[in-house]
């Protein structure tokens, strides 16, 4: 590893399902020495492309784990993240950004900006990663990366422009033209491995004379020399000056260079990574923060110094052959083997045994890492997103954005042997994925599990089975409803049990009303102690406990802000469970009062596919009660955009599937809570009150 | 709902309710970056807000930019967030057409779809970036048969002129509406001033507003000025 950082790329690999960025990055691997035979995703040869390291991924195709892997491209060091490309994992990829300097956006030359494309951009955007676009799959029918390279300009809103243009498309792309050395380049070899520059195709001249010079005028404003020597005329501009002027836009977030090719026909992939070393940042050309938590969690800039003392990330967890390994970003100082850290969050000291370079299922052992590095730790007990420092250190790194989940199921272990390896199962994978929960039901007594969509919960019973040993039994999956309160309602309650032994007695008056921000707040305005002081722990504690379950449905309560304003007390008879009762039973009378209502997650679902199926598409969204925000037709394909209940979308896949002839998809994500029509209210109480007396 | 904008909005001041025709077909007309669907969307708004169905064709942009000019004017106009109207989402539907494939055909089957369907049955109709410079004036008649037809109360064009192109009509319509400028009941013109935008009322159709008449607009928040 270098121990100059100017020479390290930390990098990301996103983009919509299907655009080849498995493939991609086997190539990768391949032309920087890291494999030896190329296979592909849904390999014919049985084994699977390398970054897909779970079996699960090979079956299925898609990438659900990033798995970081290091290589060597001339002499820069190279830490790759493959991060997975469907919604239901889009914290794997919102936590892959939060450790990289840079990203690959992988675009599909036909289909263009997809709606995954477009959310996977809002990430790089909310992290502040610049990004290379790579319009893939060129040599796909129908490919234009000149459309696509305008998606990303009015889709995206990116200053997007090519520095190639193809040489030939479709089943005759033969390489491209470099806009900047302005030389034709072509893929020799069984593997495209041999990279031979010639001239310009005579026919081709003009137009890469013309693209060149509107990109030089584009990022001329990111160099005055640049600028310059356009003002001049000069004919020959050195490279590096362009180099440049195009590195400054991307890291500044105020352009992105266009790459194209098609990776599985191996044409492009080199010039992609020269464009990762020439264009991407190194880690200290970014600003990353932290928190320092004796300062009232003010954020400061890490130094990115190897001689500052160590701040680092845990921002990925696995359980594989070699035990839990943990994947960390270091943002300052040195890592060595044997060395001593302190985990942030729970204070408690860590000895590092091992150091490991990962690739995939392959590691390499290292005895030190330094500063901007991503490496994987064994034998650390942490959650993901801890934060590790040197001792005497109080710092944590920014806390990540995780969604609430949206879905849930109840599972049931098949026999005792998998009662134990669920378990243990859950316990790694609740660890390893903040947006997948899990808790028992005390009353049904089932293990219940939740998370972002029906497919990560799937993923995870098929990973409890292969991995874990753990067969179980998988009930229908439940909307994670939530009540409510809609209007101030007044409480005034007086808990009283004094028939002989020790009595109890409390009253607790006051009122909730809605509250906008954050799931509960406690006010107290008790004045000339008509609740002593000691007990005003216990009525925000019976309040906050009768927040679990509403009476509506049995839905946790959210939104709510509860304030005591008088009260009673019994010199003998009060006790802290008498006032935690006295507060539960107000909350119960206000409320009823208080217009509870039930509201259900609504999904931002985008169908993407042929546009002569748009009208019937568009129907079945409407069945489902979803609202339709708008269509985007591009000639003969289109998008819906729309918000659907989340508990209308079981099953939508089929429907789809039937009403498009298999060709169409979509994807979705969670938007908000939205309250449920009355009808839809009235049964779903209806429900929870027969539930309720069948015990 | 049965909210309205706020006073100030230069759609206050010109009474487009008090519209004499059904429909009323209107056209804005400016230069590129003036301000031309920020007014329509502002027809749009003030539609919503009354309870009517607005449809938003937008030509050559996206839903979600065309979603956030909403959610800006709304904040800028009325200070308020569009999500937190109860019902008021539901009251628009946008459609985004690449330039090259839209044509009245197409808007015909859509719209249709969505009649039919019973998904969505617009009141108003907003078009946005119409292409006029590559349009015959049949294909507009056409376009405006279609919306006549489908019983729709108003419908709004945008239309970008150009700083080399002098042409006019009588009533000062710039190119490249200066030759169908009839085929329209109310025609407004945005020019950038210096520090204000000036909104010219070329043609109008409505009994309260005078034709002739020219309103100063702030250039940020496209409300009238004081005075």
């Amino acid at each position: 590893m270098n121990k100059d950082l100017s020479k390290v790329r930390n990098i990301g690999i996103s983009a919509h399902i299907d655009s080849g960025k498995t493939t991609l990055t086997e190539r990768i691997l391949f032309y920087t020495n890291r494999i030896h035979a190329i296979h592909e995703v849904r390999g014919k040869d049985g084994v699977g492309a390398t970054m897909d390291s779970m079996e699960l991924e090979r079956e299925r195709g898609i990438t659900i784990q990033s798995a970081a892997t290091h290589c060597t491209w001339k002499d820069i060091d190279i830490n790759i993240i493959d991060t997975p490309g469907h919604v239901d994992f889009t914290v794997e990829v919102e936590r892959a950004l939060r450790v990289l300097d840079g990203a690959v956006l992988i675009l599909d030359s036909v289909a263009g900006v997809q709606s995954q494309s477009i959310t996977v951009n809002r990430q790089m955007t909310r992290y502040n990663v610049p990004r290379i676009a790579f319009i893939n799959k060129c040599d796909r029918t129908g490919a234009n990366p000149y459309k696509v390279t305008g998606m990303l300009r009015d889709k995206l809103d990116l200053n997007a422009h090519l520095v190639q243009m193809p040489i030939g498309l479709e089943a005759n792309l033969q390489g491209m033209v470099d806009l900047i050395l302005m030389k034709a380049v072509y893929f020799d070899g069984d593997n495209g491995e041999t990279i031979r520059m010639e001239e310009i195709p005579a026919e081709m001249v003009r137009e890469a004379s013309e693209r060149r010079e509107a990109l030089l005028e584009e990022v001329s404003m990111y160099s005055e020399e640049l600028m310059e020597a356009l003002l001049e005329g000069r004919d020959n501009i050195d490279p590096a000056i362009i180099y440049s002027a195009i590195r400054r836009g991307t890291i500044d977030l105020e352009f992105t260079p266009v790459m194209m090719g098609s990776a599985y026909k191996n044409k492009g992939v080199q010039l992609l990574l020269e464009a990762v070393d020439i264009f991407l940042p190194s880690p200290t050309d970014v600003t990353n923060m932290a928190l320092d938590l004796n300062k009232g969690e003010e954020e400061f800039a890490v130094s990115n110094n190897p001689e500052d003392p160590l701040i680092m990330l845990a921002f990925k967890l696995e359980d594989g052959r070699y035990g839990q390994l943990t994947y960390v970003r270091t943002y300052q100082g040195e890592l060595h083997k044997g060395d001593t850290v302190i985990n942030s969050r729970t204070g408690k000291k860590v000895r590092v045994g091992r150091l490991c370079r990962m690739h995939a299922d392959e590691m390499e052992e290292i005895e030190d890492c330094g500063s901007g590095d991503i490496v994987a730790l064994f034998g650390i007990e942490c959650a993901s997103g801890d934060t590790f420092t040197a001792e005497g250190m109080n710092v944590s790194m920014t806390s990540m954005h995780v969604p609430e989940p949206v879905i849930s199921l109840a599972i049931v272990p098949a026999d005792n042997k998998s009662q134990i390896n669920m378990s243990k199962a859950l316990n790694r994978f609740t660890k390893e994925d903040p947006t997948f929960k899990t808790f028992v039901d005390h009353e049904t007594g089932e293990t219940i599990i939740s998370g972002m969509g029906e497919l990560h919960l799937e993923v995870y019973i098929e990973r409890m089975k292969r991995e874990y040993q753990a067969e179980v039994q998988v009930g229908a999956p439940q909307v994670a409803y939530r009540e409510t309160i809609s209007q101030r309602a007044d409480f005034n309650y007086t808990h009283k049990k004094q028939t002989g032994g020790s009595g109890q007695f409390g009253r607790v008056a006051g009122f909730m009303e809605p509250l906008e921000e954050g799931d509960y707040e406690f006010v107290d305005k008790i004045v000339g102690g008509s609740i002593p002081r000691e007990f005003i722990s216990s009525c925000d504690k019976g309040f906050h406990k009768s927040m679990v379950k509403g009476a509506l449905c049995g839905a946790p309560i959210v939104g709510v802000r509860c304030t005591v304003n008088d009260g009673a007390f019994h010199a003998v008879d009060s006790s802290d469970v008498a006032f935690q009762l006295a507060a539960a039973g107000a909350f119960r009378e206000g409320y009823l009062k208080a217009s509870p209502t039930i509201m259900e997650p609504i999904m931002k679902v985008a169908v993407e596919g042929p546009s002569e199926f748009q009208g019937p598409v568009m129907g079945s969204i409407n069945q489902r009660r979803g609202m339709i925000i708008g269509t985007n037709e591009d000639g003969s394909y289109s998008v819906i955009e729309a918000e659907v209940p989340l508990s209308e979308m079981f099953g939508y896949s089929t429907t789809l599937r039937s009403l498009t002839q298999g060709k169409a998809e979509f994807t979705m994500e969670f938007a908000n809570f939205k309250p449920v029509p009355k009808s839809v209210g009235d049964e779903l109480i209806k429900k929870y009150e027969e539930e309720r007396k069948n015990g | 709902m049965g909210n309205q904008l706020n006073e100030k909005t230069p759609l206050r001041a010109l009474d487009i309710s008090a519209s004499t025709q059904a429909p009323s077909i209107g056209l804005v007309i400016a230069r590129a970056g003036v301000g031309k669907t920020a007014i329509l969307v502002q027809f749009a708004l003030d539609n919503m807000l009354q309870g009517n169905k607005v449809l938003h064709v937008a030509i050559g942009a996206g839903v979600e930019k065309t979603r956030t000019w909403y959610a800006d004017l709304l904040r800028t106009i009325n200070g308020e967030d569009m999500e937190k109207i109860p019902g008021v989402m539901k009251q628009r539907m946008i459609m985004t057409f690449q330039e090259s494939s839209f044509s009245k055909a197409l808007l015909a089957e859509r719209f249709d779809d969505l009649v039919d369907q019973d998904i969505f049955s617009p009141d108003c109709l907003i078009i946005d970036d119409y292409d006029f410079e590559n349009c015959s004036r049949s294909d507009l008649e056409e376009l405006i048969a279609f919306i006549k037809e489908r019983n729709l109360q108003m419908a709004w064009f945008s239309a970008t002129s150009h700083r080399g192109d002098d042409r006019k009509s009588a009533s000062g319509v710039p190119a490249p509406c200066n030759e169908i400028e009839d085929l329209f009941n109310n025609v407004l013109l945005i020019s950038p001033a210096e520090k204000e935008i000036t909104l010219d009322i070329l043609k109008s159709d409505s009994s309260r507003v005078k034709v002739g008449t020219s309103l100063n607009l702030d250039p940020s928040t496209l409300l009238i000025k004081k005075g």
